[in-house]
């Protein structure tokens, strides 16, 4: 039996930057568009971007419609200034069996002339001082297979071949592709997977009423950790000492009101499986690297979600080897992943093959048969569930749940996915009572990890499924049912903490159940099928929520105006596709009438934030937060990766936070100055009594109460002249809360801001005392008087923030073939205030495909016949093409903010989860038959109408 | 046994620009070809398979219709003597240094049709020939949606669930005097 692990609860780590002490570190983005070339900065706006505030195209759209190379995948060395020209090129050849002994390889097929320039295994790195960065988190214990043992997964690397020129190493992989008899393998053995990555349980019982405290729940208590006895948790035992003990008493007590449940009560048990799914990011890993030995220098292009931690583990991976290195140089493109390029073990395994490159550049980029061998996949989960319910009033008692992912052959996130997916179970529901076990399991897999859903597709995708048999065997309408039991503002989730703001499921269940396609399910069907003999038609809903977030979202931002009035803004985002440099850009709009000329995102050097972080926000103690935060300097995190969910409120919030004090601390100020103007003290003197909340901006022009309208130039011109903050740098964190600090500013006084470090920059009229105080960057760093973390319990807490989606799929079965046509779907969501409606919708499109994929057609076998053996491609792995997803018959409602100071919130997951169950739904409604296990398709109909 | 690649000279013409001879080995696809050779990196390696689309091209001759070719399967030196336009050379690059996007680049940029882009140059490719084939052979206003879709059908996207690039061509061609009858 292992040791009870207590892991980083962290959804997203990051490793620590003090481990790479004394190397010099920097991270540069591409610059979009057709003059594309390596700055700090990303794209730029073309002619004609803005109507007013508004984007008519995405900041990035020129370069990306023209072809530039604006991904990591299209730059080669000659592109990459101070580059050699000469490119390397490399390639893996990797284990396919997981129980057989690795002997070596036999290269004899190349010939003379196609054998590699250069050969690495295991013991090259051995001998040269490169293990694995040890972060138990993410990579494994080993790059390559050791020869005579067994490899930890099917598709790990055994070699890394590299060839000076491109021709021979496009003929030896060619020569090499399917090949069985490269590998030698000996004696069979056991398989040899990591042990168990973890396992953690959420239980909760509700108190005596709405206010009172819960009895038990992992916000108030704890969540509970187990070890494992070999494929089983080993959870504590029941007591009623400490927090672990009084948990399992309580899942105890609703395990035993669950078994003693009478006629009165439906207990519905089901078990579901969800399968593991490669995320086809159209940009295949991918990265280019070049080892300057003379100067110690590691110079890297990468395709990487995560471009602060590849920069990091380059730096403890070469550190100490016999390569001498004295600075990273990370250059990161545009990329896509969903999630799957994030803390990958790829970008290392190009590191090792630049350091092997004798000089030369050395590009090592996936086709498509080794992206679905090695790359991240969307972790399977095995699901049981139980869900009590009171037959009278169709209240749901209790739900208890044990979801088991298979994490493959590496760390990466399974075990934050596991219970970020064991969480969301409870989907729209409230629960009194629940029971979620979160289990993640190692195996020779190919490793799963962070892939778009994060474990709550998987997991809602089965409460959906179970409310939907619920109300069948209740004899219910399904969304009454929903209705009965939905989630509601001030209720506590299933870790015991209340959602942020209001929760709006039940206004969408209530849209819901008013369309024409669920109020006239019965008739359509009748009619539809009297029409197209052969045909089964179908109506599924479903609805969910999604958590957005991380738990530790940091995020700086920068934004300054000029005496001429033109904004610039700097930001830590960069782009992956969703249009974060676009939206960022926007919101700087919306709070000052005007949006930056000059916008440089990805931006990685903060010189007038000299801040301090040990990179620990989930695991450190209270009392230690407390002592570090005494540290005006300190922060519990400096910036966090990308992902598609937290640019618009997370990241936005560094924005808004920033455009709201220049507002408010020079446009505001300067502005009153200029209407003060004249004699007995000009047109403000009768108006004097105007207050900020009554300044309006908008199209450049600043007015409001009544004032002459100002030019937003001739307002910046004014707080220039007055030495008045004309420009602001801060940093956010939020761990389920946002922070907030006190500031003395200069001529204003102690401030409380909703950020934790600030840095100001005066218009030249400041006298020279203020001047002087620009002493850091030539910014004004102002050490905070006070700050308020949210406590360190809520990292307990899960999730607080949530975005809701309804889907309505309206589907027709082929009896003879079992094939599944869409006619059409209609989703209905919440995302708070949009901020570029065009960008919304598209990720709501793209998700329902994606759900579509998942639900109708994705599927990779688990182990031996699954991707790790290299056959696997987009011809027998089929993704949703156009005519799957009923292009021209979707249709999509979005709720109407509650006030106009609604903030964004993040969709990128919640727009592709319901359409997954509201599919199976509809299939069940179709040919009378409940799948329990996804995808669901056309062998499986046809097995089940023969 | 296997050998090192035996090169071959080739000639093409890219982009209205005469590229070659240039050494090339037997068995390079022509989507290698453009990426390592030429640099033009636009035609994106996508399965390697002719799957997925992404690294389609034109092909332009005198007095036909222009096609979409597969780079990513089609052997570079298939293209001995012909002409090529790949993403690159869509848009018009102005004595003052600007650019004029064609019409179906203005059309995905304009109705926010992309989001990471990568399959973008595949979908400008489609659409540019839907469009060309339309000028010289219209069809009814009534099935515009099903020419689209089997037009643009064999690309796949995976960010945007296609309604914005087929909404974008569909608007395009209803748009653009001559493409529909009636």
């Amino acid at each position: 039996m292992t040791a009870p692990s207590h892991p980083n609860l962290s959804r997203r780590s990051f490793l620590g930057g003090s481990a790479a002490a004394g190397i010099a570190i920097s991270v540069s983005f591409l610059r979009g568009g057709a003059q594309a070339g390596l700055v700090e900065a990303g794209p730029r706006p073309g002619p004609g971007w803005l109507a007013g505030t508004k984007p008519r195209y995405r900041l990035d759209a020129l370069a990306k419609v023209t072809g530039a190379k604006t991904f990591t995948r299209d730059y080669r060395a000659r592109d990459l200034p101070g580059w050699p020209d000469a490119q390397a090129h490399a390639f893996l050849i990797a284990a396919t069996k997981a129980d057989r002994r690795f002997d070596g390889l036999d290269l004899s097929g190349l010939g003379d002339g196609l054998q590699p320039d250069r050969l690495v295994l295991h013991e090259d790195l051995v001998r040269d001082g490169l293990s694995v960065p040890p972060h138990p988190d993410f990579f494994g214990d080993r790059f390559l297979v050791p020869k005579g043992e067994t490899a930890r997964l099917l598709g790990q690397p055994v070699a890394i071949l590299i060839y000076y020129d491109y021709p021979r190493y496009a003929a030896a992989k060619r020569a090499l592709r399917f090949a069985d008899d490269v590998v030698r393998y000996g004696a069979s053995t056991a398989f040899a997977p990591p042990p168990h990555y973890g396992a953690t349980r959420w239980v909760r019982i509700e108190g005596d009423g709405p206010e009172a405290e819960d009895r038990f729940s992992p916000f108030r208590d704890a969540p509970i950790f187990a070890g494992f006895d070999g494929d089983e948790p080993a959870w504590p035992a029941p007591g009623t000492e400490g927090a672990p003990a009084r948990g399992m008493a309580a899942a105890e007590a609703i395990a035993a009101e669950i078994a003693g449940a009478g006629p009165e009560a439906l207990v519905l048990r089901r078990s579901y499986g969800s399968q593991s799914v490669d995320a086809s990011a159209m940009e295949a890993d991918n990265g280019n690297v070049w080892y300057d030995a003379a100067s110690g220098a590691l110079h890297l292009m990468m395709a990487t979600q995560s471009p602060h931690e590849v920069a990091e583990t380059a730096a403890l991976l070469v550190k100490g080897s016999r390569f001498p290195l004295r600075q990273v140089d990370l250059k990161v493109g545009t990329t896509v992943g969903y999630g799957t390029k994030d803390h990958h073990l790829h970008p290392l395994l190009c590191i090792l093959a630049g350091l092997y490159g004798e000089g030369r550049p050395v590009r090592l980029a996936n086709d498509r048969f080794e992206q679905f061998q090695n790359g991240l996949k969307r972790h399977s989960f095995r699901m049981d569930t139980t869900l009590l319910i009171d037959r009278a009033s169709g209240r749901f008692r209790a739900m208890a749940g044990r979801y088991v992912c298979d994490g493959g052959g590496r760390p990466n996130y399974s075990m934050s996915v596991s219970f970020v997916g064991a969480t969301a179970a409870q989907s729209i529901y409230y629960l009194p009572k629940s029971d979620f076990q979160a289990v993640a399991l190692a195996s020779r897999a190919v490793e799963a990890g962070s892939t778009r859903g994060y474990g709550t597709l998987q997991t809602m995708s089965a409460t959906e499924m179970l409310v939907d048999e619920a109300a069948a065997l209740l004899g219910r309408d399904a969304i009454d049912l929903r209705l009965a039991n939905v989630f509601r503002t001030g209720q506590r989730n299933s870790q015991g903490a209340v959602p942020a703001g209001a929760l709006r499921n039940e206004e969408i269940l209530n849209r819901a159940a008013a369309h024409p396609l669920w109020r006239e399910r019965q008739a359509k069907k009748a009619a539809y099928e009297a029409q197209h003999p052969g045909r089964r038609y179908g109506i599924g809903f479903a609805q969910v929520h999604k958590d957005y977030g991380t738990g530790a979202e940091a995020a700086l931002a920068s934004l300054e105006i000029d005496p001429q009035g033109r904004l610039t803004l700097r930001h830590v985002a960069h782009e992956m596709g969703p249009g974060v440099t676009t939206s960022q850009a926007v919101m700087v709009g919306e709070i000052l009438g005007a949006v930056p000329d000059r916008t440089e995102f990805g931006v990685v050097r903060w010189p007038q934030m000299p801040l301090e972080t040990g990179d620990q926000p989930y695991t450190t103690a209270q009392a230690e937060e407390d002592r570090l935060a005494q540290n005006p300097r300190w922060t519990p995190r400096f910036t966090s990766p990308m992902s598609a969910t937290n640019s618009a409120y997370y990241l936005g919030h560094a924005t808004r936070a920033a455009a709201r004090f220049l507002r408010d601390h020079a446009l505001w100020p300067a502005a009153r100055s200029l209407w003060g103007r004249g004699y007995g003290g000009g047109a403000l003197a009768s108006y004097h009594t105007m207050r900020p909340e009554e300044l309006r901006l908008a199209e450049g022009r600043l007015s409001g109460a009544g004032l002459p309208p100002l030019s937003l130039a001739a307002v910046a011109a004014e707080a220039h002249r007055l030495g008045l903050p004309v420009g602001v740098t801060l940093h956010s964190f939020n761990r389920w809360q946002w922070t907030e600090a006190e500031f003395d500013l200069p001529g204003t006084g102690r401030t409380r801001l909703p950020i934790d470090a600030l840095a100001l920059r005066y218009g030249a009229g400041a006298s020279p005392e203020r001047q002087a105080l620009m002493s850091t960057a030539g910014w004004h760093f102002i050490e905070r008087a006070a700050v308020f973390y949210p406590a360190v319990q809520r990292n307990n807490v899960g999730t607080t923030y949530y975005s809701p989606m309804a889907t309505l799929a309206e589907i027709a079965v082929d009896t003879g073939s079992g094939a599944v046509t869409i006619l059409s779907h209609h989703s209905i969501l919440e995302c708070g205030r949009q901020i570029v409606p065009e960008l919304v919708s598209g990720q709501i499109q793209g998700g329902l495909a994606m759900g579509i994929g998942h639900a109708l057609k994705e599927f990779l076998p688990l182990y031996e016949d699954g991707p790790g053996d290299g056959t696997w491609n987009w011809n027998r792995y089929e993704l949703p093409r156009a005519r799957d997803v009923a292009v021209w018959n979707q249709t999509v409602e979005i709720l109407p903010p509650l006030s106009d100071t609604d903030p964004p919130k993040g969709i990128a997951e919640v727009v592709m989860i319901a359409v997954v169950p509201a599919l199976a739904n509809a299939v069940a409604h179709a040919i009378g038959h409940r799948f329990h296990d996804l995808p669901i398709r056309p062998e499986h109909i046809r097995e089940v109408l023969a | 046994m296997t050998t090192s690649p035996d090169p071959q000279a080739l000639s093409l013409t890219v982009n209205d620009r005469p590229v070659g001879p240039v050494p090339v080995p037997r068995g390079t696809s022509m989507q290698e070809f453009l990426h390592e050779w030429l640099g033009l990196t636009g035609a994106r390696m996508g399965c390697g398979q002719g799957i997925c689309n992404a690294c389609t091209v034109m092909i332009e001759e005198e007095g036909k219709l222009p096609r979409e070719i597969r780079t990513c399967i089609t052997g570079a030196h298939w293209f001995e003597g012909r002409r090529v336009r790949t993403v690159e050379g869509h848009a018009r690059q102005e004595a003052d240094g600007s650019l004029t996007l064609s019409p179906v680049q203005q059309a995905f940029v304009e109705a926010f049709a992309f989001q990471c882009g990568y399959c973008t140059p595949g979908f400008v490719t489609a659409a540019t020939v839907l469009i060309e084939r339309l000028r010289q052979r219209p069809v009814e206003r009534g099935q515009v949606e099903s020419v689209v879709t089997e037009a643009l059908d064999h690309h796949i996207c995976r960010c945007t669930g296609y309604v914005r690039y087929h909404t974008a061509v569909r608007d395009l061609v209803l748009a653009t005097p001559g493409l529909v009858t009636a």
